[in-house]
């Protein structure tokens, strides 16, 4: 019961403090160590695991170190822990949002952050094609995958082109991805 | 006026279970995956209702796609909605979670999964890409906006700065260049004040969505 509640509170910390992505893994990663729940190579395997896996990275972080630390109840204790933030601060923004959206002040502020966010997404992309399409090549040189790239153009003319939806897409990728990396190990 | 649009408690988990097991990339593609359903489809909500409620969901403390499924939700149907849409879209990720705990030596080293998820990834970057392609059509609504968008991948991607700061910043940019242009009285018919001007936006952006693409009904 109580190592519950220590998942729940060590995760409502790292819920509150991050902002999504990357950023909450040095807090995990001490949370983790500080009750023994993880060593640091498990640690790393969270991510590795935590981005193959559909999900957002914090909850799946949490939902991997709770089933370790105390099983499934454990999961869901530290996944409440890092969903406390979007059930309390999100849902009072929420209304507010909902009020004030149309809003001239609302509407000036959004007239820059729209763009902002474009910004953020391109960003992240730039992030993801790094890590998607780049392998670690030898003596620490790094080289584009082209098998990578191609079936990335491939996805997206099956995407544009040919209007299939986003979880056919998804499928269609990984199993082009078993058999080209798979089975021909490209 | 959004509540009009409700729609029914059960389709909002579905439809967010359905996101959630293919909201791979860290979680960006939930976004393009509404685009897909609710902006192109469904017309439930616009392209800036997206990006509006990306940054605020990106703003706020907490997983960014949890916060978006709470905002939509929301807006759907109440605190209820919002709450359905949440624990719908964990809910598929949190099963395969669990039940890769349980084995993950055996995950961890078996090619095929590693082969299979390779492909997967190979994906994700077209998806978003095309999704944020489609949402630019309504975020530029003043020349100086491109700006503010090269500035803040700029400062994303070679200083790390935190995603509030850039939100913040980008509403402070947002407020200097609507004061300008309003002044000016350059876009004297544009001038946001209200539900009605918005709508005249949307139906210019939905027309020019729907020339792009014809036949996005038929898609499945």
């Amino acid at each position: 019961m109580l190592v519950l509640l220590q998942l729940y509170w060590s995760f409502l910390k790292i819920g509150f403090t991050s902002f999504g992505g990357l950023s909450m893994i040095p807090l995990i990663s001490s949370e983790m160590s500080a009750h023994g729940w993880m060593d640091s190579s498990e640690i790393s395997d969270i991510v590795a695991i935590a981005e193959m896996t559909p999900g957002p990275l914090g909850l799946n972080c949490a939902s991997f170190a709770g089933m370790k630390a105390a099983g499934v109840l454990g999961a869901v204790f530290a996944n409440l822990g890092v969903l406390t933030p979007t059930l309390t601060v999100c849902a009072l923004a929420a209304v507010f949002f909902e009020k004030w959206q149309k809003s001239t002040v609302m509407q000036r502020l959004l007239t820059g952050i729209r763009p902002a966010c474009i910004g953020m997404v391109a960003g992240v992309l730039a992030t993801l094609s790094l890590t998607n399409y780049v392998r670690p090549g030898m003596s620490g040189v790094d080289a584009i995958n082209y098998v990578s790239v191609i079936l990335g153009v491939v996805d997206m003319i099956l995407f544009i082109r040919f209007k299939q939806s986003i979880p056919r897409v998804i499928i269609f990728s990984g199993v082009a991805g078993l058999i080209l990396f798979g089975f021909l190990g490209l | 006026m959004a509540k009009k649009k409700t729609l029914c408690i059960p389709r909002l988990f579905w439809d967010f279970f359905k996101f959630g097991l293919f909201t791979f990339g860290g979680g960006w593609s939930i976004i393009a995956q509404m685009q897909e359903l609710y902006v192109e489809k469904e017309k439930t909500i616009t392209d800036e209702d997206l990006l509006d409620l990306t940054s605020v969901g990106r703003s706020l403390p907490g997983t960014m796609i949890g916060n978006i499924a709470m905002l939509y939700g929301y807006r759907m149907a109440g605190y209820v909605g919002g709450a359905v849409c949440l624990f719908g879209m964990i809910l598929p990720p949190f099963l395969i979670l669990i039940a890769i705990a349980g084995f993950y030596q055996v995950v961890k080293t078996n090619i095929w999964v590693m082969a299979a998820m390779m492909g997967v990834r190979c994906a994700v970057v077209p998806i978003i890409a095309v999704a944020a392609w489609k949402m630019v059509n309504g975020a530029f609504k003043y020349p100086p906006c491109y700006a503010v968008t090269v500035l803040v991948a700029v400062l994303y991607l070679f200083l790390n700065v935190n995603c509030v700061y850039l939100v913040i910043i980008g509403g402070i940019a947002g407020w200097l260049i609507s004061s300008f242009y309003e002044k000016k009285g350059l876009k004297e018919t544009e001038k946001p004040t209200g539900s009605k001007v918005r709508n005249s936006d949307e139906m210019r952006t939905a027309d020019a969505a729907r020339m792009e693409k014809p036949d996005a009904e038929g898609r499945k």
